[in-house]
């Protein structure tokens, strides 16, 4: 269907889009652009005006886009009528010269994504599938637009994208009520509004028809090509890659400003736009990228890249698949609607409640860089896994599944086209045998499953210990929130453990909960780990793909034991979750004088991982609880 | 299934805002949808169905699937070659809907799908409408819209963010409009909204109980009354029901005729730097809104109140904050962040 698109001269400011676009309309060798930025910012506008201007179309891909139509798949209709195996081309084939837009180019699922890297490496799309062979030109120019908030880039797909711009809205508010004007008059009367600004995108057409004349003859010295791998070098590139692009997109812009050689101003200009996201891991200072935007949530990622570099593991176990017959104590009414044994609401003396610490700044101290910003490497946010339950995201179907009850018809009347001129059909069009059946593979993204295990006994209350424990839990109840993760909450102390919080979405119901915990009593410590315990048990009972982890917080004393030695029993509760493949990290609050190090001996029997509270800012605590999904996950 | 009678809209007892949230998204189905944000029994699903009688008539292409407007600019590929052919359209008229998304609901079902009967029985591929086909031009409702599956939240940003639906799935290659007013009602304790999709609510209200006794009681009496004998009740309140109709109709006809001078504008943009929120939408949306608000009042200038509780509506929801402030804004809020831009 044809749509009736904002016409992209009357798009204000966003200057750099409009450039990266225009020089990859001029000089399809740049390689596509990615735009990343926030939320209505005209990033997808711009793209889908730039049918007109670029004289190109713009072929979409959806995120819901199946393997079979992006390749291609067999020709089905000409299969049940002639029987003959013919493929019918995937919309990488009718990419081909023109653009390609992948718009929330971060939520691809992962087999879409390979798919799309291989054809657009080579500029041909080989297809081997339902005993189809098949090659076809595809080349095409990648544009991709995403918001960091929702989830990281893959890397070799960022590596894919030439160029690279970061958006965000204007700050002028005269230009903001212009916007506006502008926005509303256009969806008043789409087509008036449309045919004013023809004249305008017409002038810009024919300026980039003219540049692209115009690029064959624009020449390239050596001095040229010299800066530019000298600027790719400085910013720490990868590969040759960045300068080519350089060099491509400094074509480009001499091609559109008249000038018949390459110069320094061009390649400068290039260079911003082609290196930042090449830029490898510890580039030199001078090449700090220039943007300064302090995301919260973009900063704790680079601090967690930075901790998983320092830390090499690469241990990748399976997930924990008990499934053990034993009753939870937490029922399914207490969970997530606080809970009758709340312990707080009868008054004792004894008890304090402390606010909330310093909720932390997380991690402002490092380097701004956009590459690691752009990527996340699987974990924490939104990790993909594969699925076997219905929910989740048909990708592609395979054949070797041993139940068949998730059936993809499409690919299973694929299968069978062929065959339909000798089989036995009964009156239908198609008869379909047991062996063509294929079957569903979907595809979910899962959070993690968070769980803290706080120790609410007296020794907690001394000092500023459980303000500065709420401060760093909240940090942490900061970032589940933007990663979605489930998070419950257990207290111990006096002789058990209480669900505060049992399994919930809802981060304000935790950050209310946490408000309200008080501090007196013995320390249960066991008790707490075997609440914990049954609770993930219990949850990955009704969600499988669940990704826990334990944070304990805790000093490691235990002074309320099952047996004569409390700490022993802990161990024991330790040691089990630790066989469960449950990763646990434990955060250290001992600030006495004489410190005993019972946290770090639990620690090194459970083969977890221990912090200091001292030391941690919150930033690091999430960075500890992401490597231990990490490592689960073995990503 | 019989027809069951709907609780008449104006017989719900307060939540005076949530109701004109949906009222206005009535007269202007471009204003982007409304989230209703409350704890469970405050009337949110209630109020929703109870639209369904409020509903103005549009006129349709005769037979389209999608409901295609033959006034429009967009249309399905089978309008499109009826266009291209030359044959003129046959028009009906009928009700403005509200389709269904149960948070059950699988991908297929929500975008269409390939149908496999046609397929089996003609060996032809044809494609079989799903949920968002059905839901073009009308009111797509998701009950406790947080619960729904992330992929199938990703296909209706897509969707809602174009007003489009382009399948590329299952051997179908198919795009259509579907450009539908999108409501959602959640009880925010069991689990927040992920960003992206709350940003694509137009609007925001969050639902309490009614304080205060009296309405309280109001609530129950009339929830009995309805129970024990719905035809007379909802004849109680025909006549109001019928007047909201028409000021309903009113106001969509005198909608495009709203204006709105620059101080208005430029309040819209200082309400949007200084809260700090992402884009443009939010600025647009507190236009369209306000817009909407002199209309409903049979006003054909937007004034600064309707601007200021359009804010209200458009901007809390939008506002950068932790999870843990509580992002209200009110009234003075709004006065004193104009004041000290002046």
């Amino acid at each position: 269907m044809k749509r009736k698109v904002f016409p992209f001269s009357a798009v204000m400011g966003q200057e750099e889009i409009k450039k990266a676009l225009i020089w990859n309309f001029v000089n399809p060798n740049i390689g596509g652009v990615l735009i990343s930025g926030q939320k209505g910012t005209a990033k997808s506008t711009l793209v889908r005006a730039s049918e007109y201007i670029s004289g190109k179309k713009i072929i979409e891909l959806p995120l819901n886009i199946t393997e079979d139509r992006l390749l291609g798949a067999i020709d089905f209709e000409n299969a049940v009528k002639n029987g003959t195996k013919k493929l019918e081309k995937g919309i990488l084939y009718y990419a081909d010269g023109n653009i390609l837009y992948a718009d929330e180019v971060n939520l691809l699922s992962d087999n879409i994504a390979k798919a799309l890297l291989e054809s657009g490496s080579e500029g041909i799309c080989r297809v081997e599938r339902e005993g189809i062979s098949d090659v076809y030109p595809s080349k095409f120019i990648l544009i991709g637009s995403m918001n960091p908030e929702e989830s990281g880039l893959r890397p070799q797909l960022l590596d894919r994208f030439g160029l690279y711009v970061e958006v965000a809205g204007e700050e002028n508010p005269l230009v903001r009520c212009e916007i506006i004007r502008r926005r509303i008059a256009f969806e008043n009367d789409p087509v008036t509004f449309i045919a004013e600004y023809q004249e305008e995108d017409k002038k810009i057409a024919k300026r980039i028809q003219k540049a692209k004349d115009r690029l064959p003859s624009i020449e390239v010295s050596a001095n040229a090509l010299l800066l530019a791998a000298q600027l790719a070098h400085n910013a720490n590139c990868e590969g040759s890659r960045g300068e080519i692009t350089v060099i491509e997109t400094a074509k480009a812009i001499c091609a559109l400003n008249g000038s018949s050689a390459v110069n320094k101003e061009a390649i400068s200009e290039a260079a911003k736009y082609a290196l930042p996201h090449r830029m490898r891991d510890s580039a030199p200072p001078q090449k700090k990228s220039e943007d300064n935007q302090e995301e919260q949530e973009q900063q704790a990622q680079q601090n967690q890249d930075e901790t998983e570099e320092q830390t090499q593991t690469s241990s990748s176990e399976s997930s924990a698949e008990e499934n053990s017959s034993e009753n939870s104590p937490f029922n399914e009414e207490k969970q997530g609607s606080g809970n009758s044994s709340f312990p707080f609401k009868e008054k004792d003396e004894t008890e304090k409640t402390q606010s909330f610490g310093e909720q932390f700044e997380v991690g402002k101290w490092l380097d701004d860089d956009k590459r690691k910003r752009l990527i996340k490497k699987g974990s924490g946010r939104r990790s993909l896994v594969k699925t076997d339950s219905l929910q989740g995201r048909y990708v592609k179907s395979t054949m070797n599944s041993p139940e068949q009850s998730d059936i993809a018809f499409d690919a299973t009347l694929r299968a069978a086209a062929p065959y339909q001129l000798s089989r036995d059909k009964n009156g239908m069009a198609i008869a379909i045998q047991s062996s063509d059946i294929r079957t569903k593979v979907r595809e979910k993204r899962t959070g993690n499953f968070i769980v803290f295990v706080v120790d609410a006994s007296a020794s907690m209350g001394t000092g500023k210990r459980m303000a500065a424990v709420k401060g760093a839990i909240l940090s942490l109840l900061s970032d589940a929130y933007q990663k979605r993760d489930k998070v419950a909450m257990i207290t111990f102390r006096r002789d058990k453990a209480d669900l505060v919080l049992g399994m919930t979405r809802s981060v304000d119901l935790a950050a209310k909960k946490l408000e309200t915990i008080s501090t007196g009593g013995k320390t249960p410590l066991y008790a707490g780990l075997e609440a914990a315990h049954n609770l993930i048990k219990a949850s990955m009972r009704r969600e499988k793909d669940l990704l826990p982890v334990v944070v304990l917080v805790s000093d490691g004393r235990a002074t309320c034991g099952r047996s004569k030695d409390p700490f022993a029993d802990a161990v024991r509760e330790g040691c089990s979750l630790t066989a469960d493949h449950i990763k646990t990290v434990i955060i250290d609050v001992e600030q006495d004088f004489i410190k005993l190090r019972l946290a770090e001996k639990l620690a090194k029997k459970m083969d977890a991982k221990v912090y200091k509270i001292s030391e941690l800012h919150a930033g690091a605590i999430l960075s500890a609880v992401n490597m231990a999904i990490c490592e689960k996950t073995g990503l | 299934m019989n027809e069951r009678k709907v609780y008449p809209f104006t017989a719900i007892v307060g939540q005076e805002q949530m109701k004109t949230a949906l009222i206005l998204n009535i007269i202007n189905p471009m204003l982007g949808g409304v989230l209703i944000r409350g704890e469970k029994g405050t009337a949110k699903s209630t109020a929703v169905r109870a639209l369904a009688e409020l509903m103005p008539n549009i006129k349709k292409v005769k037979g389209c699937k999608f409901g295609c407007d033959p006034y429009g600019a967009e249309f399905c590929p089978e309008c499109e070659a009826k266009i291209a052919s030359g044959e003129a359209f046959e028009i009906v008229e009928s009700k403005m809907q509200v389709t269904d998304l149960p948070v059950s609901a699988t991908e297929d079902r929500v975008v269409g799908t390939l149908d496999i009967e046609y397929a089996i029985k003609h060996g032809e591929k044809k494609f079989e409408c799903g949920i968002l086909a059905q839901a073009n031009r009308n009111i797509l409702y998701v009950d406790e819209v947080n619960l729904l599956d992330d992929h199938v939240v990703d296909v209706l940003l897509d969707s809602a963010a174009m007003g489009v639906n382009t399948i590329e799935r299952e051997g179908i290659s198919y795009s259509h409009p579907a450009r539908f007013t999108l409501v959602g009602t959640m009880n925010p304790e069991e689990g927040d909204l992920r960003p992206q999709l709350l940003d694509r609510f137009g609007l925001v209200v969050d639902v309490t109980g009614e304080n205060s006794k009296e309405q309280r009681a109001e609530v129950v009496r009339r929830r009995l009354e309805f129970e024990e004998n719905p035809d007379l009740f909802a004849q109680r309140f025909e006549d109001s029901q019928n007047e909201l109709s028409n000021r309903i109709a009113a106001a969509k006809k005198i909608l495009k005729s709203v204006t709105y001078d620059n101080d208005i504008l430029m309040m819209a943009a200082t309400l949007s730097l200084a809260l700090g929120v992402d884009g443009h939408r939010a600025d647009i949306t507190m236009i369209k809104t306000a817009m909407t608000i002199a209309a409903f009042h049979n006003r054909t200038q937007v004034s600064k109140e309707d601007l200021k509780n359009a804010a209200i509506l458009v901007l809390p929801h939008r506002m950068r904050r932790t999870p843990f402030e509580s992002g209200v804004l009110d009234e003075n809020a709004i006065e004193q962040i104009l004041l000290s831009n002046e």
